[in-house]
This record gives C-alpha cells, sequence and structure tokens, in this order.
C-alpha cells in the first residue's frame, strides 16, 4: 500500500551561492535541523570553490532521503545577487527520478519569481494533493512515479558488462548484509552504479541499504557505521585505506573489486558461486531480455536457494522464525564452499540459533 | 617622515584609540590623543601598567598634571631611554612625541599577519601568535580531557571513547578480563554439533563469534537506554497513528460530505500557510539583501583598508628606498673621509711652514741680532723683524678665533632651529595660563579648607 505523499515529503529547503561567494541556506520549510544544514550544505556543491556542479544528487542520512537540484542563474531579473542556488527536498522514500523531476520544476519556479512562496504553494499541492502545475503548462503527478519503477530503474546489464563473473562477489556479498563501499571521482557515476545494486536481492526490495553520497565526515560515518549491511558511495579516494567502513571495496573507476581479508572466510566462493555467476552474466548478455527480466532471473535463482535453505529450519517451540537446522545442513553433503554460504545465509537472515 | 606619520597613525588606530581622520601627522596631535594613544599602547604592552591610567585627558590642571607624571613614570619604567615627563604630553614638541609613541608601538604585542617576522619570544610571553593559541587549545584539550570521569570501554558513547584519555593499566585489564572470561563462556557451553569439516577450533569459534556478532552486536547500558527511548518514541508514533484512524472510522459513515469538508479543511490550511509564507518572505528578503549588502561593505572595506595602507604592496618601494638611502650614505662617507684626508693633508702643511717659520725667524733672529749690536741699520731691521713676526702672528691667532666663532655661531644656528620648532613660546604661554589655573584652583581649594 503506497503511503500517502504527506507522509513521504519531509522538508525542503533553498541554498544560495551569491555575489560575495558565501553559501547560505536561505530558506527551508517545515524546518531542518542544524546538523541537515551542515550536511546538506557539505552534499550540495556549492560550498566548495573547486567542485564542478553537480545538477542532481541524492543520497541518505539517518533513514532519510535527500535530493539536491543544484542551478547556475544567469541573466534573472528576479535574483540579481545569486550566482547558483540549489532546492534540497528531504524524503522518506528512494525515487530519485520523481524528486528530480519535481525539484526541477521548484527551480524553475524560483527562477522565474525569486520568491520561496510560489515554490511553497507547489509543494503544498503536491503534499495535499499530489499534483502541480509546471511552468511548461504541463503537470506534475506524483502518482506517475512508481516505486518500483525507481527501483528497477538501474541498468543491470552494465554492471554485469563491467565486472562480468565478479558480479557474484557483489551478489554474495548483499545476500550476506555485507559492507560494500564504492568509489569513483565523479558522483553522478557512483549514483548510477550504486542506485542498481540492491535489485540483485530483489527479494528483499530492501533500498535502505543504500548510501550513495557519503563523505568522510565523523557524524555520517559513524551513521554508516550504525548500519549492518550498507552499499556506501564516496568521491574521496582516501576511502581506500578506511579498511574499518567496508567488507568488499568497489573501485568503479578501476573496475576492481576487493574483498576484505577479514570476511574473505564467509565469502569463500564455490561450485554454487559459479552457477550464479554465469547465471548473471548469460541472462544480461542476452540482448533480447530488458534489465528488469535479468532481475527477474536473478531472483528466481535467488529464491531456489532460499527454498533449500527453507527445507532444512525447523520451528521449534520459543522461536517465532524457523532456525536452522544443523545436523540437516550437514546431512546433505553440499561442497563446503556452499554449505559455508548457507550457514552465513541463514546467519543473514537471521535464522540462526542462539 | 609623512610614510612614518601614517604607519604611526595606523598602528594606534589599531591599538584601540579613536585618531580623527583629518589627523595625518605627529603634528596635528592634540595632549589629549597623545595621552589616549600612550595610556592605549601601555595597556596592550603591560596591561598591570595601564589599568589604573585614565585614556582620557582630564579638564582640571592638578589632575592633568597628575596623569601626565604617572604616564611618564610608566613609559620609563618600560624602559624608554629619552626624556620623559609631564611636559611630553602636555606641552609637547614634534620631535619628543614622535619619538614616544614610536618607542610604545614598538612595544606593542606583535599580531599575526600584519607585522613582519615574530620573535619566538614575544609569542611565547604575550600568547599571541599561531604557537601560543596551539598551546592554549591543547592545554584546553587535556583539561577536559582530565575532567571526565574514566568509564570501563563497554559503557562508553562513541563520544566518549574519543574524549577517554588511556588509562592504559585499567583497561588492558578489563579488556583482558572480558576476554578470558568470553573465551571460558565459549568452551564451557554446549558446542554446536556441527559437522562442518574438521577446521581448527579456533576458526570455528571465530566463525561462530563473526555470525552472532551480525546478529546481535553487543549491548551497553547505554544502548540499552537508547533502545528504551527508541522504543518509546516509536510507541508515541504508534498512538498517534491510532488516534487518526479512530477519527477516520468515526467519519466513515458519511463517507462523501467528510471528504468533501476535509478537502476543505485541507485547502484553507493550505491557503494559510502560503500566506505565512508569504508574510515571512517580507521580512526575510530584506533581512538577507542586507546581511549580503553588509558582507559585500565589509569586503570592500577591508580592500580598500589595504589600499589606503598598501604596505605588503609597497614593501618593494620601502626596500627600495632604504637602499637608496644606504647608497646615498655610502657616498656621504666616501666625502667625509676625502675631506678628512684634506683636512689632515692641510694641518699637516700648516704645521710645516708654522715649523719652517719658526725654523727661519729663529735663524734671521740670531742673524741681525749678531750685526744688530754693530749697525745702526741692522739694529731697526731687527725691530721691524721683530714687529713683522708679532704682527703676522696675530694675524694667524685672529684668523684662527675667526674660525673658531664661525663655528659657535653654526652651532647656535642649529640649537636656535631645535628650540624655535620645539614651539617654545606657545608651550610656554599655555604653561603659564596653566600656572595661573592652577594657583587659582589651589585658593578655592584653600578656601574651602577654611570654611569646612
Amino acid at each position: 500500500m503506497a503511503e500517502p505523499e504527506a507522509q513521504l515529503l519531509r522538508a525542503v529547503g533553498l541554498i544560495e551561492k551569491d555575489t560575495n561567494g558565501d553559501a547560505l541556506w536561505v530558506w527551508c520549510y517545515p524546518s531542518v535541523t542544524a546538523e541537515l544544514r551542515t550536511l546538506l550544505l557539505r552534499k550540495c556543491c556549492l560550498t566548495d570553490e573547486n567542485k564542478l556542479l553537480h545538477t542532481f544528487v541524492f543520497g541518505q542520512y539517518k533513514r532519510s532521503w535527500f535530493y539536491i537540484t543544484t542551478v547556475e542563474v544567469q541573466d534573472s531579473p528576479a535574483l540579481k545577487k545569486v550566482t547558483h542556488f540549489s532546492i534540497v527536498l528531504m524524503a522518506k522514500d528512494f525515487n530519485p527520478e520523481k524528486y528530480a523531476a519535481f525539484t526541477r520544476i521548484l527551480c524553475r519556479i524560483y527562477l522565474k519569481h525569486g520568491s520561496p512562496v510560489k515554490m511553497m504553494e507547489s509543494y503544498i499541492a503536491v503534499l495535499t494533493k499530489g499534483i502541480c502545475q509546471s511552468e511548461e503548462n504541463g503537470s506534475f503527478l506524483s502518482k506517475d512515479f512508481d516505486a518500483r519503477k525507481a527501483y528497477l530503474a538501474g541498468s543491470i546489464k552494465d554492471i554485469v558488462s563491467q565486472f562480468g563473473m565478479e558480479t557474484v562477489i557483489l551478489y554474495t556479498a548483499l545476500m550476506l548484509k555485507k559492507r560494500i563501499v564504492v568509489y569513483h571521482p565523479r558522483i553522478e557515476a557512483i549514483q548510477e552504479f550504486t542506485r542498481t545494486l540492491p535489485a540483485l536481492v530483489w527479494h528483499r526490495q530492501d533500498w535502505s541499504i543504500l548510501h550513495s553520497y557519503v563523505h568522510l565526515n565523523e557524524e555520517e560515518l559513524e551513521a554508516l557505521k550504525a548500519c549492518t549491511g550498507y552499499i556506501a558511495g564516496f568521491t574521496d579516494s582516501e576511502v581506500s585505506s578506511r579498511s574499518d567502513l567496508y567488507d568488499v571495496y568497489v573501485n568503479l573507476a578501476d573496475s576492481e573489486i576487493t574483498v576484505s581479508p577479514v570476511v574473505k572466510e564467509a565469502m569463500t566462493m564455490g561450485k554454487l558461486h559459479k552457477e550464479i555467476g554465469q547465471l548473471i552474466v548469460q541472462s544480461a548478455e542476452d540482448p533480447d531480455k530488458s534489465d528488469s527480466q535479468v532481475i527477474k532471473d536473478i531472483s528466481l535463482k535467488t529464491k531456489e536457494i532460499l527454498a533449500t535453505l527453507a527445507s532444512l529450519t525447523e520451528i521449534s517451540d520459543g522461536n517465532e522464525k524457523p532456525t536452522l537446522n544443523a545436523e540437516a545442513l550437514k546431512q546433505k553433503r553440499f561442497p563446503p564452499a556452499t554449505e559455508n554460504f548457507l550457514f552465513h545465509l541463514a546467519a543473514a537472515e537471521q535464522m540462526l540459533k542462539i | 617622515m609623512e610614510e612614518v606619520d601614517k604607519i604611526l597613525i595606523h598602528s594606534l588606530r589599531q591599538a584601540g584609540t579613536a585618531v580623527p581622520p583629518e589627523v595625518q601627522s605627529v603634528r596635528d596631535l592634540t595632549p589629549e590623543l597623545v595621552v589616549e594613544a600612550a595610556v592605549r599602547c601601555l595597556r596592550a604592552v603591560r596591561p598591570a601598567l595601564g589599568a589604573p591610567l585614565s585614556p582620557l585627558l582630564p579638564p582640571g590642571i592638578s589632575a592633568r598634571f597628575r596623569l601626565a607624571s604617572d604616564l611618564a613614570a610608566a613609559c620609563q619604567e618600560l624602559g624608554f631611554g629619552g626624556d620623559v615627563g609631564y611636559q611630553t604630553f602636555l606641552y609637547s614638541s614634534e620631535h619628543d612625541t614622535r619619538r614616544l609613541l614610536l618607542f610604545l608601538v614598538e612595544k606593542l604585542p606583535r599580531d599575526e599577519g600584519e607585522r613582519g617576522a615574530e620573535t619566538p619570544g614575544t609569542d611565547l610571553e604575550e600568547g599571541s601568535g599561531k604557537s601560543g593559541a596551539l598551546l592554549r587549545a591543547i592545554g584546553a584539550r587535556i583539561r577536559e580531557q582530565l575532567g571526565t570521569p574514566w568509564v570501563p570501554p563497554v559503557c562508553r558513547t562513541p563520544r566518549l571513547q574519543r574524549l577517554q584519555t588511556p588509562p592504559a593499566l585499567l583497561e588492558t585489564h578489563a579488556a583482558q578480563l572480558s576476554a578470558r572470561h568470553d573465551w571460558e563462556a565459549e568452551w564451557g557451553g554446549p558446542g554446536l554439533a556441527s559437522r562442518l569439516p574438521p577446521q581448527d577450533p579456533q576458526v570455528l569459534l571465530q566463525q561462530m563469534q563473526a555470525a552472532a556478532e551480525t546478529l546481535q552486536p553487543p549491548k551497553g547500558p547505554e544502548e540499552a537506554e537508547a533502545e528504551v527511548r527508541q522504543c518509546r518514541g516509536a510507541l508515541g508514533g504508534r498512538e498517534d497513528a491510532l488516534r487518526v484512524k479512530a477519527r477516520a472510522v468515526e467519519l466513515l459513515p458519511d463517507a462523501q460530505n467528510n471528504m468533501a469538508k476535509l478537502q476543505l479543511v485541507v485547502e484553507s490550511s493550505s491557503r494559510r500557510i502560503v500566506s505565512l509564507a508569504g508574510q515571512w518572505e517580507r521580512h526575510r528578503g530584506p533581512l538577507l539583501a542586507e546581511y549580503r549588502q553588509l558582507r559585500a561593505l565589509r569586503d570592500s572595506a577591508q580592500v580598500a583598508e589595504l589600499e589606503a595602507l598598501p604596505r605588503d604592496v609597497s614593501r618593494a618601494v620601502y626596500t627600495q628606498r632604504i637602499l637608496e638611502i644606504v647608497g646615498n650614505i655610502r657616498k656621504q662617507k666616501e666625502e667625509i673621509g676625502k675631506i678628512l684626508e684634506d683636512t689632515r693633508a692641510l694641518q699637516k702643511e700648516i704645521n710645516a711652514l708654522v715649523g719652517k717659520l719658526e725654523r727661519t725667524f729663529s735663524v734671521t733672529d740670531e742673524l741681525l741680532f749678531k750685526d744688530a749690536k754693530r749697525d745702526e741699520v741692522v739694529r731697526k731691521a731687527y725691530k721691524y723683524l721683530a714687529a713683522l713676526h708679532e704682527n703676522c702672528a696675530q694675524l694667524i691667532r685672529t684668523i684662527e678665533d675667526t674660525g673658531t666663532i664661525q663655528r659657535e655661531i653654526r652651532d647656535l644656528e642649529e640649537q636656535i632651529e631645535g628650540e624655535t620648532s620645539a614651539k617654545l613660546p606657545a608651550s610656554l604661554e599655555r604653561i603659564l595660563s596653566d600656572c595661573r589655573a592652577l594657583r587659582e584652583e589651589n585658593a578655592l581649594l584653600a578656601a574651602r579648607a577654611r570654611h569646612a
């Protein structure tokens, strides 16, 4: 059941860069905490002199998604002292396309009128009715942007074409709820790559593990460490030396995946993984299959594995969830890597007896 | 001189003296300004000395006199070598005032980035400058760390973790104890019957621990508290949701009408919010514009100030000037050397000539004296010779005296110039008027004392 818009949209804010070179929070509704304000100033590309303009960035912080569209002001009669501005939207759900379209509309309104009051009208309209008029005689309908569409919008085929069989490492890491860190100097590349990764474990449909834009900052890293498994994107190359932050390190620029020695045991690959890898590669290389079909194929295989695991579990008294019967697992006499994988998968899916 | 004065006045302004912009040189400084400048500099250099002195020159003559003499004593304590007394402040000459103010400004603590190289001694003494700030920050941090009580590692919040100074012995002991305890629990408790391929039991245990940790991160009391708070928050949220749903259920029977009413309510609230936003905008807009204007002004003011006193920019000009002056001085020294040589040569000549003259005279004298006994003519010649010698000697003496007197004249002229620049008649008048005022004050006080 889709949540009503009013419970998804959290806040809207405006950051301006003026002719004095200051980047300032000039307006927000209803309110943004000071902590979030500092964070968002860091994320929007207006504070650093050298940074290039990123039209649209998004990320997650403490279970809240932020979407930032930045625009350069040229010859606007309404905004005389402003050189650039960013519109920030905080929401509870993951839907980059929807919020990119919405913030673009808000940007155009602000450019034309120079006053956030007009922006507020559109924001309230979307909040209450889910629809607002855009400047170009069109309208923005919130319901045009389905959550599932957002999940499927990424291209799994691109990932497989970049990493080939190594994609199974990412699959395993995601299945076992490990910590993945992705590095690339361009935030746009990271965003495109990381948003597609959770589709590999489609049965969970959980995009809350995605933190697509993280800086090497104390508070952000603390918030990150509070999550058990995550996908975190960094544009700072220093992150490769922070081995405390990742189990799997993906250097997207060089197309290299490194597994941290700490989890090498848990992530040993065997016959099962080879099977999965081949399936992924074959499915992705098929020109007739669309991205969503590839995802479907992968999820079918995942269901198989989960079914195998389910067959080895039992509902013992005292536990609500089925727990793994280790005896049954051993009796199947799986190859050691498969047994190891299933064992750790049970741990990740919280099926282990404690 | 004007450049020096400009720099001096700029430094005085920085020290806190309100020098009006018309004042361009030391000549234009009034006694009030001089006193204020001196007191502020004194306060900056040594607060203990400057604190009892007031920067404002009081109107009463006796009070002025007292303040000026205290100020003079303080300056002497600082180490001012020249002649300083109450007259330096009240009846000042340009030269003396400049000397004093230059001395005080030199003594001012160095600010970073403004003056040239800093001496390490000044930094440590005054505590200003980068190293001083660093030392102070280190001290504050250590004080903070020493202030927090030691908390065992399991009970720490992340912030406390960062703050704790590692009391090595206690912590390592606690860590070892807990590790030992864990180990014993692992080995003592029932093991997991596992038919996994025979591995080193250590490795197996580690696997188990790792697996367990992914499920339940170890909880300290702080985290338990946080969980309680979280649960309470969730509970509050659920209660609200329940209330909303209850209301919705109430409104359900007459669904259509209520929907329409609710929509109207929503619309009116959104209109209200938008109007409130409009009102806020009316306040926010001008405030933001003002802020930006002030920032722009401040930046331009800084730039203007920097240009008005282009010390960094014209440092090259100054060095060039200094090198020029040094060259000039060298040339002058050469010329002086030449003149000295000439003088010495001349003196040698004079000595030689005088010697020759003496010898010649004595020879001639003897010669004529011998013949003077016999011949009358020779006796007359001898007398003439003596007279000639005497007169010539007097001439020479007169010439020497003339030279000495001329030198004295030159010295006196220089003195006169110095005294006239000291504005003596004006100061004298002021002193006389002040003296009269002082006498009147004394008379008044005496009369009051007699009546009381």
